[in-house]
């Protein structure tokens, strides 16, 4: 009788010990905006921008994204994660494409505005929720080209499209950008 | 840590109830001379759980109480129930909610103890099946988000409610009682529960359920209480030393 009520006991112990409190990383949580860049000749193939900086102002200061990959400012692939605000239903980023150039006549400047509507989704005790994102039905531009509504032509985007207006995981392309 | 220390404390409070059962037994069995005819008292023991109560007391967070009650049925079995009520507020990093209901539990225990002469001291195993109807509001959450570029808050106030869920479980009952004085009795006991009911609010998740504690990723729980009851004696058995009469 002793030993099971030891068991028990030491049972107890384990299971007090547990750890759920932390989220793990794995969790599909919040997620980006998936852009996926392609060649704006042949709009089925993809295209890998060159020395791409992408900022937007935080907090009264323009500020540009890190990327994950290189651990620097400059984009040099087909894909990119944009983080979207939680607490507002546009994101404005600058795309600056070629700016390490010395020339700054070299440098091309676009902006792109994202319109989107929100819902927050629970996750876990640990993660707590996730805000999700979809690019609205209602909303006739959800994307907005250097503040022009309609506008597909840019500095050097040449043209984007949706293709998965739900932004609920990171697994699909959200955007293409044609350049 | 906090949880840590608590479990040092009634695991000595466990040592203590064995210690003392242990010097009373030596006690009697210096003098049993004499063979004497055995009385086994039958009756209601009801009580109360002295950690919800005391909990109550210096957790702001929490109002519980729970009526814990047996009746012994044959020499080895007693019918058990437990009755309570919580309120609880649970402050999680990511999660502020609050749930609040009312929990039964009905079942049976067998006392494994032999006692000397007249003693009614129990260590007993036993199961329960519980049921829980309850309400859960989240008070407030926080998004996660992996990478917070804006630097944006992301607390949410949401107060929202979720009403009418229940669940139901399955409980293993290890514990044991031993006799203060008198007709009081204190007993200490654990639990192992597996829910095999639980219906969720839609949006959320049943994270604590009264009676059944917090919930894990599976469906088990686990509890405990700290009892102290009296006993009202309904009727008396004589046992006869049967072995005795026969030679």
């Amino acid at each position: 009788m002793k030993k099971i009520l030891l068991v028990l006991i030491i049972g107890f112990f384990t299971f007090s010990c547990e750890k759920d409190d932390i989220c793990d990383a794995n969790t599909p949580t919040t997620p980006r905006l998936i852009i996926k860049f392609y060649n704006d000749a042949d709009r089925a193939k993809v295209r890998s921008v060159i020395d791409l900086k992408i900022t937007s102002l935080v907090d009264g200061v323009e500020k540009a994204i890190v990327f994950e990959k290189t651990g620097t400012e400059f984009l040099n692939d087909t894909i990119v994660s944009l983080p979207l605000k939680i607490n507002e239903n546009l994101t404005k980023y600058k795309f600056i494409f070629n700016s390490k150039a010395t020339n700054e006549g070299l440098i091309s400047r676009d902006d792109l505005t994202f319109n989107y509507s929100r819902k927050d989704e629970f996750v876990s005790r640990a993660c707590g929720f996730k805000t999700l994102f979809e690019m609205n039905a209602s909303n006739e531009n959800p994307i907005i080209l250097n503040n022009i509504e309609g506008s597909t032509n840019g500095i050097w985007i040449r043209g984007f499209q949706i293709n998965q207006p739900k932004i609920y995981n990171e697994k699909e392309t959200h955007v293409k950008i044609f350049f | 840590m906090k949880k840590k220390h608590m479990s040092k404390y009634f695991f000595n409070i466990v040592l203590v109830l064995f210690s003392l059962q242990m010097i009373s037994q030596n006690k009697k069995s210096k003098d049993t001379v004499t063979i004497l005819p055995k009385t086994d008292r039958y009756g209601l023991r009801v009580g109360v759980d002295l950690f919800k109560l005391s909990k109550s007391i210096y957790d702001n967070n929490y109002k519980g109480l729970e009526l814990v009650g047996d009746f012994r049925v044959t020499k080895k079995y007693y019918l058990a129930a437990e009755i309570g009520n919580e309120n609880k507020t649970t402050n999680d990093d990511q999660l502020k909610f609050t749930t609040q209901g009312t929990y039964l539990k009905v079942g049976f225990d067998y006392n494994a103890h032999q006692n000397w002469l007249n003693l009614e001291n129990m260590i007993y195993v036993g199961l329960r099946f519980g049921i829980s109807s309850f309400n859960q509001e989240i008070n407030t959450y926080k998004v996660y988000n992996p990478n917070p570029f804006f630097n944006e808050p992301n607390t949410v106030t949401v107060n929202e409610n979720f009403n009418g869920l229940s669940a139901q479980w399955g409980e293993v009952v290890a514990g044991i009682k031993t006799k203060l004085f008198d007709n009081v009795f204190v007993g200490f006991s654990l639990r192992g529960s597996n829910l095999f009911f639980n219906k969720k609010p839609a949006g959320f998740d049943n994270l604590y359920i009264p009676g059944f504690n917090r919930t894990y990723n599976g469906n088990f729980g686990v509890g405990f209480n700290y009892t102290v009851s009296y006993f009202l004696p309904v009727f008396k058995k004589k046992i006869l030393p049967k072995e005795k009469l026969k030679k």
